[in-house]
């Protein structure tokens, strides 16, 4: 019994310690945003704020109103993060149909050609993709950051692994029936993939919206830019006295990502660890 | 790879069934295996290719044999890159992995279901934000004079760090950061494996009066070896490309002292149009990588038999 209650308050007194290190991870976010709210003539005054002094939005506006084409850059990111999100939903679910349900000569050495892409890092595809973009005029258009990630071998291979792990009856007997392939995969495959959606999904949105080392190659103009790239350049253009600027412009360029993770938490862990596990 | 039994052609025209589902078969793999070996597959030998080249932009690419490798092994400039980008990798990983072990052991107990969201919150949010963004943050918190890290240390009173302007603690700076913004992801794993390990034998362990250290070292660690195992190899993997967080923290400063590879294929392929050399330093961190990644194939191996 006195083991038991005294197992009770070191759980207690680690949990204690713990929030008090989750605060401070949060530091970082807390003070972005409390900055982005500073009047700019404050921006360096220490103490620093961690908590929003005020919730005035001069500054927001100020960034909006510069001669950086903040919007446009905001809409070239959610267009590639859109249009890649997209493309990765349609190409890797087609694929993963065939590589998991039909028979074809041929097929698992397919899926292993596309399974050694797990295998190369950006740094080693970037510099012909940009020669070749510099030869057919798609550098410095935020398309071309797009279409070179309209599939991923991750996506074809989470969700083949998920399909593979769902019952196929259901499958087998429209093609009895006479179905075509195109009904089978609509009408039955692709509303039992769901949850594997959502996950890839979420990974693929908010992977794409923080590429920085493939943008800061590929687009280089400000039209073109994406905000990761955008942000470093605010820094410097801005200088010393806009800090709180800067970190106006940055609590929206956050925000999405943010947002979809206040919102489907559970769902963004299991995604985002999932790519991670996944030789 | 295990055939995959699939939707069988039962019927009474087997070889006809055979060919439509081929053909179908084909159709559903090609926009992904078109934009593949276009965007992949093609890349990556091209780079192979031209990592034996001396490449200029009129007169094309010319064939210089292993110049390009012999350049980045005896030039003093490119070792200290290769070490550097070692040195990060050894220590973020060392300390990603230890500190998400720890983290994870800390918070591997029962809780509300509030603080539980808490935690996720404040240990998962870093791992999702582009380091290109937090980067820019922690770069005022580490500034000398008007940092926010300095300003406390002078009113503790300790002396004030140059944590990115000084070429011996530029890579300690960022080694820092790079725990505090990835460490959650090894926690999450640690999280589900120390999930998995038996309650029974815990309890058993209990109920003999093992102590903790005990119990952590005959129970757990070998339970969860295999993902610490993965952890490294995973975490090893993501290091040696370490690329945005020292752009922005010190963009390879002061000096060399924190520039990556993949800062100097940039730097080499696009600032000096080294087109040839810049994939050479590529294919070379790209077997880096695959060595890592091959260690990873056996360990999952170990993985999956238990």
């Amino acid at each position: 019994m006195q083991t038991r209650s005294r197992q009770k308050w070191t759980d207690r007194a680690i949990i204690a310690v713990m929030a008090v290190l989750g605060v401070f991870m949060l530091l970082p976010f807390m003070w972005l945003f409390s900055m982005s709210f500073r009047p700019v003539a404050d921006a360096y005054k220490m103490p620093p704020s961690f908590l929003p002094p005020t919730f005035d939005f001069t500054n927001y506006r100020a960034v909006l109103a510069s001669e950086i084409p903040f919007l446009q850059i905001y809409w070239n990111s959610i267009q590639i993060a859109v249009l890649v999100t997209v493309g990765q939903l349609i190409t890797c679910t087609l694929a993963a149909f065939a590589f998991a349900r039909l028979d074809f000569p041929g097929r698992d050495s397919l899926f292993f050609i596309m399974l050694v892409g797990l295998m190369f890092p950006a740094q080693v595809t970037i510099i012909p993709i940009y020669l070749g973009y510099a030869e057919t005029g798609l550098l410095n258009r935020p398309i071309g950051l797009a279409l070179m990630y309209l599939t991923s071998s991750f996506g074809v291979f989470l969700v083949r692994q998920f399909m593979r792990s769902q019952p196929k009856a259901l499958e087998e007997a429209a093609l009895m029936d006479g179905a075509g392939y195109f009904k089978i995969f609509f009408r039955i495959s692709l509303p039992q993939l769901r949850p594997a959606l959502s996950a890839l999904g979420i990974i693929t949105f908010t992977q794409t919206w923080n590429y920085y080392f493939q943008a800061r190659v590929l687009l280089e103009p400000q039209e073109s830019m994406t905000l990761p790239v955008a942000m470093d350049m605010l820094r410097g253009f801005m200088g010393q006295g806009n800090l709180s600027m800067v970190m106006a412009a940055m609590s929206m360029a956050v925000l999405p990502v943010i947002l979809i993770f206040l919102l489907a938490q559970k769902l963004v862990i299991e995604g985002v660890t999932m790519s991670g596990i996944k030789n | 790879m295990t055939a995959t039994p699939s939707i069988s052609a039962s019927g009474n025209r087997p070889s006809e069934l055979k060919r439509a589902q081929a053909r179908a078969g084909y159709l559903f793999i090609l926009p992904s295996f078109a934009l593949y070996l276009t965007f992949v597959l093609a890349p990556v030998i091209v780079t192979f290719l031209l990592a034996f080249t001396y490449y200029d932009a009129i007169d094309g690419a010319s064939f210089v044999g292993l110049d390009n490798f012999k350049r980045f092994f005896t030039d003093g400039r490119s070792l200290e890159i290769f070490w550097n980008t070692l040195r990060f990798a050894f220590f973020a990983v060392t300390f990603n992995v230890g500190v998400g072990l720890a983290l994870a052991l800390a918070l591997n107990r029962a809780m509300p279901a509030f603080l539980l969201y808490f935690f996720r919150l404040a240990f998962f949010l870093p791992v999702i934000i582009a380091a290109a963004f937090v980067s820019i943050v922690w770069g005022y918190f580490y500034g000398d004079d008007l940092g926010i890290i300095n300003y406390y240390l002078i009113r503790l009173g300790i002396t004030p760090v140059r944590w990115l302007t000084s070429s011996s603690t530029a890579m300690m700076s960022i080694i820092i950061m790079d725990v505090w913004k990835n460490t959650g992801f090894f926690m999450i794993i640690f999280i589900a494996a120390l999930q998995g390990v038996p309650k029974t034998i815990m309890d058993a362990a209990i109920m003999d009066g093992a102590s903790y250290w005990r119990r952590f070292s005959r129970i757990i660690l070998p339970w969860i070896s295999p993902v610490i195992f993965f952890n490294i190899v995973y975490a090893s993997i993501g290091a040696m490309q370490v690329y945005e967080s020292i752009v922005i923290l010190t963009s390879g400063g002061p000096g060399d002292s924190t520039r990556s590879m993949s800062i100097y294929i940039v730097e080499e392929a696009f600032g000096s149009f080294e087109i040839g050399y810049a994939a050479s330093v590529s294919v070379i961190l790209t077997f880096v990588i695959l060595i890592l990644t091959s260690l990873q194939l056996i360990a999952s191996r170990r993985w999956v038999s238990y």
